[in-house]
């Protein structure tokens, strides 16, 4: 690292005369300036470390200005309680700091900011001006600070709160100016920051100016959904399903609240998701992977989600001190954070129907609400959405021609509502006073509401409304296939176009999960082993695999030098007719990639996968009426049908007013 | 050429010969069917020949009245669909010129546009096949043996072949003649059946080949009503089958032809279990109830049904559970077994194929234990080898 200004420091001697080599103490400027690289990377660090010293001094409104991408100018204005005349030098000395005392005080960090290095750190690498006011002083004051040129403190006007002003980032230390990237990268790492940090404070305003311009203005005492919708943008809103876990008994005090967007919103890069853990932002392999496995088979591999995740957890439950810019934690127990991220997600989106509708219509009527299309056809259109039937109509037809590429719109029908549907008419049969209540929408509150503690009443409405539309079990409509790989049929909301092999593909993977969850697979043994050609790498690996071969029905060992004999095979392969040599071959082939690791539950869902897409139907199968019907009965039976394993959407939906549309009939 | 036929023959001879009518085949020649009238003394007889090349079928019908000899190639199901469609008239007249067809019944006239005769590929007949010509040597092996044990031995063994296995060898039939034995032996790699026939010939060279399962099929449809004996010549790539209707040994009144399928077929003898210690003797149809009724709560996944075998109560007792579906227990009183208890999961449907071709009362199970192989016996002319499933 070049130091620009050469100064002789109190604590530190002067510069070695040439070879020199004694060790000696480093000066306080440099040592600042070595802490700053780990904590002002970039101007994104600085507007970071502002805004959380901002927050941490009980801001109730920041605001932020950028310019040229923050290289210039970052300014972070907030109405927290302020510093006096004297702590004005010490906020700029190095590990000064007001939020932790002793050591101990690290195991339970509620704060940001706590290292009491930020301020120093940007001190030393920018030209810094503090302008701070206590709500006890008449008047507020100003330090200006150049390198370790620590200016005198002097009165300066202004509100309550503080202000901190950072410009010409690395002016001091040309190397490390030369490693930023162009001005509007910067810009949008230094957005990116500004969006984490309001989403996660949803009771603080924050208005951002970048060069002058408003990016983000959003008010105080939000709710954490509107504000997360506000950023992310009001257009996701019908297309973002709520997560919570605060009901799980292993959760030992992890709570999570969260918005994961549909299988559509899905995005080729990670930048969509945001990851928060007691308010901070973060980047977490860990609950990053839980959310991607909760989405398995519903987004195609290598896209990511678009997800808010918010845990909240005692700060014993995690170590934030890890990465000097906070950005990676460490949890006491990884596994179990990643269980109920998991769990969480998946539940959400077992519990949203998925099949993506053909039509360019958005619901966005509000949550909870039913899509039109569904009240206009049914006789007697119970629940909260007939009012925003007729306007969401409208708007979807503008929206419908103004769009090219369909979008995807949301459809509520879940199986929970279905099946609970089917339990109310089975206890209407016995009860018969509840009968007329189940056929006109029977209000949530007389509906026993055992385990069902978090969810919205919006939700709950959802369900009955969903209830109410199915006063049986669906009856079995007539099947048409069509080029021996599409199945059309109808529902109560329209037409369904189902696509045979993907649909039988995910029922498959989802029979074949629970089998597995709960033993291994039945095994047909074989007269003579199958021969699989194998390289003797992949034989020694095969030990390895045995267990995960066993949970799947086969017995695989080496044969000779090159050949691995399948002594057993899972029956329901072989009744599906695969070929136990291809089988092994492609599985081994898949064993050989190296993110494999054969005990893993993604190592078995990958392997369940494979299996499930062999054993179903193929595009080109023709299907009698029987299988057809027992193909559509199965689809309401599984979790999520409408994507496929490899996530490819199952089935697509034509609904009633889309075909209305679509005729010049609405 | 010109004949009148009686309808009802001829339909059923189309019928036979449609199944080895090529169905999807760049050349149009193969979904066609050969037509050849000849005279002989007073009658005369016309023949039906299809191939879909692998497998050919020359059908002789006698009931006919040539009045003029000659031959035409025209397509099979149009004939088929006229034929069967007359349903009012006793005979049909066909008289080809060039390449039309022309069909006259009573009320009717169909004129069925053809194919030169010539554009037909040759299909090798028996005899020629027997003393080989064109430059084929002359047939390894040529023998014969009644048409109704043939029959039979194919029927218990043609059910256990594997469908478009990758190992073409085991989607068809093997035939073994050594001596006077004949075997037929088929599996899928998960059972084996085994058939025995003795053969009526003094000795003869020794031959093993495999049939198509498809060549099988349709060789039973022939031999259904056929008395008598069938000959059998094979020769390095063929195998043919002389079927007789009346008695005379060679008048190939039906003759099919089929390509061998070329490969290795699993070393059989290895897999047929010799120290199965645990015998048991059954009624077939009290273990083929039992065995269906437990069959009833499996299902795709779940598809085992355990048999377990006690010494002590001298019973077999049949279970089955399917996740979701239920379960079943089914009993089923012994009367010789002695042997220490053993408890073995199969798949039903393996043993109910075997029982379904098992003509005598009386049949033999022999165990070993839960992971080897079960067998099953009828007599000395059937095994049945069938393995385990591991069950939850």
């Amino acid at each position: 690292m070049q130091q620009a200004v050469p100064q002789p420091s109190s604590d530190a001697p002067g510069p070695p005369p040439p070879g020199d080599r004694r060790i000696r103490r480093l000066r306080t400027l440099l040592v600042n300036q070595i802490a700053a690289g780990e904590v002002v990377e970039r101007p994104a660090s600085v507007v970071k470390e502002l805004l959380e010293n901002a927050l941490d001094a009980g801001a109730t409104r920041v605001r932020i200005e950028i310019e040229s991408g923050g290289i210039e100018l970052v300014r972070v204005t907030d109405d927290g309680v302020g510093m006096g005349k004297d702590d004005l030098p010490l906020a700029v000395a190095p590990h000064a700091t007001s939020k932790i005392e002793t050591a101990t005080d690290l195991d339970r960090i509620a704060t940001f900011g706590f290292r009491g290095e930020a301020l120093a750190s940007i001190a030393s690498v920018s030209r810094m001006s503090i302008r701070s006011r206590t709500a006890s002083e008449p008047g507020g004051w100003q330090l200006d600070i150049e390198g370790d040129v620590v200016g005198a403190v002097r009165p300066a006007s202004g509100a309550v709160g503080t202000s901190v002003a950072a410009r010409n980032l690395f002016f001091n230390t040309p190397a490390r100016r030369k490693f930023l990237r162009t001005v509007g990268t910067e810009r949008t790492r230094c957005i990116d920051v500004v969006r984490a940090c309001a989403m996660s404070h949803a009771a603080v305003a924050f208005e951002a100016l970048v060069d002058g311009k408003s990016v983000l203005d959003v008010p105080p005492g939000q709710s954490p959904r509107d504000r997360a919708l506000a950023i992310l943008g009001k257009e996701l809103e019908s297309e973002m399903i709520e997560v919570r876990a605060d009901r799980y008994d292993d959760a030992r005090g992890l709570s999570l609240w969260g918005l994961v967007g549909k299988p559509s919103t899905a995005r080729a890069t990670a930048r969509a998701q945001h990851l928060f853990i007691n308010g901070r932002a973060i980047k977490d392999r860990t609950v990053q992977h839980a959310v991607g496995e909760a989405f398995r088979g519903l987004i195609e591999p290598g896209r990511y989600p678009t997800a808010v995740v918010m845990l909240e957890l005692s700060p014993e439950g995690v170590d934030v001190n890890v990465h000097p810019q906070k950005t990676e934690v460490r949890f006491r127990d990884q596994s179990m954070v990643h269980s109920v991220v998991l769990r969480a997600v998946r539940e959400a989106l077992a519990r949203e129907d998925l099949t993506p509708s053909l039509g360019g219509r958005l619901d966005g009527s509000g949550r909870g609400q039913r899509p039109g299309s569904a009240t206009e056809i049914l006789p007697g259109g119970v629940g909260g959405g007939v009012a925003g039937g007729a306007d969401v109509g409208t708007r979807g037809f503008v929206d419908f021609f103004k769009r090219a590429i369909p979008e995807r719109a949301q459809h509520r029908l879940s199986y929970d509502a279905v099946r609970e549907a089917i339990e109310r008419v089975e206890r209407a049969g016995t009860e018969p006073a509840e009968q007329g209540a189940a056929q006109t929408g029977t209000p949530r509150a007389e509906v026993p509401d055992a385990g069902r503690g978090f969810e919205s009443s919006a939700e709950a409405q959802r369900a009955d409304a969903g209830a109410a539309a199915l006063p049986a079990p669906v009856p079995a409509h007539r099947v048409l296939q069509v080029h021996n790989s599409y199945l059309v049929t109808q529902d109560e909301h329209g037409v369904v176009i189902v696509d045979q092999h993907a649909l039988h593909e995910r029922v498959m993977f989802e029979i074949l999960y629970a089998r597995v969850s709960e033993g291994v697979l039945e095994s047909q043994q074989l007269l003579t082993p199958a021969v699989v050609e194998a390289t003797p790498e992949r034989i020694e690996r095969l030990g390895e695999l045995a267990a995960l071969l066993a949970k799947i029905g086969i017995v695989a060992e080496p044969m000779g030098p090159r050949t691995v004999g399948v002594r057993s095979f899972a029956t329901l392969l072989f009744e599906r007719g695969v070929d136990p040599v291809e089988f092994m071959q492609e599985l081994l082939d898949k064993a050989d990639r190296e993110r494999f690791v054969p005990d893993s539950e993604e190592a078995l869902r990958e392997v369940l996968d494979m299996m499930a897409c062999k054993a179903a139907v193929k595009a080109g199968d023709r299907m009698s009426d029987d299988e057809l019907r027992a193909l559509l009965e199965l689809r309401g039976e599984v979790e999520r049908s409408s994507n496929c394993p490899h996530g490819r959407p199952t089935s697509v939906r034509l609904t009633i007013s889309e075909l209305e549309r679509l005729f010049g009939r609405s | 050429m010109k004949v009148v036929c009686d309808r009802a023959s001829l339909l059923e001879a189309i019928n036979l010969v449609s199944g080895v009518v090529a169905t999807r085949t760049p050349r149009p020649q193969l979904t066609c069917v050969k037509l050849t009238a000849a005279k002989e003394g007073k009658g005369g007889t016309l023949t039906l020949t299809a191939t879909d090349a692998e497998i050919s079928l020359r059908l002789r019908v006698d009931n006919v009245d040539v009045e003029q000899p000659g031959e035409t190639l025209i397509p099979a199901d149009k004939l088929r669909q006229i034929i069967s469609a007359e349903d009012n008239e006793p005979t049909l007249t066909l008289e080809a010129s060039g390449d039309t067809v022309d069909i006259r019944g009573e009320d009717a006239h169909f004129k069925v546009y053809g194919h030169p005769p010539e554009e037909f590929p040759a299909v090798a007949e028996f005899k020629a096949a027997v003393s080989g010509s064109g430059g084929n040597p002359p047939a390894k092996a040529v023998f014969k043996h009644p048409a109704k044990s043939l029959s039979e031995v194919i029927a218990r063994t043609i059910f256990a072949t594997a469908r478009e296995n990758t190992r073409y060898a085991i989607n068809g039939v093997l035939l073994s003649r050594d001596g006077k034995k004949l075997e037929m032996v088929a599996t899928d790699g998960r059972r084996l059946a085994l058939c025995r026939a003795t053969l009526t010939e003094k000795d003869g060279p020794s031959v093993k080949c495999i049939i198509p399962t498809k060549a099988l099929t349709l060789l039973q449809r022939l031999l259904g009503s056929a008395q008598g004996d069938v000959d059998i010549a094979i020769t390095d790539n063929q195998i043919f089958f002389n079927i007789s209707q009346g008695e005379s040994g060679a008048d190939e009144s039906a003759v099919l032809a089929s390509n061998l399928v070329e490969g290795a077929f699993p070393p059989y003898e290895d897999v047929i279990p010799k120290d199965n210690d645990k015998m048991v003797h059954v009624d077939r149809d009290v273990l083929f109830s039992a065995v269906r009724r437990a069959a009833l709560l499996t299902n795709e996944e779940s598809r085992g049904v355990r048999l377990s075998f006690t010494g002590q109560d001298n019973r077999l007792d049949l279970s089955s559970r399917a996740p979701e579906m239920g379960e079943a227990n089914i009993q089923v009183d012994l009367t010789d077994y002695k042997g220490e208890d053993v408890s073995i999961g199969f798949n039903p449907g393996f043993i109910t194929d075997a029982l379904k071709v098992i003509s005598d009362p009386d049949v033999i199970i022999e165990l070993k234990k839960e992971n080897k192989p079960g067998l099953i016996r009828s007599g000395d002319d059937f095994v049945y080898v069938v393995m385990p499933v591991t069950l939850q």
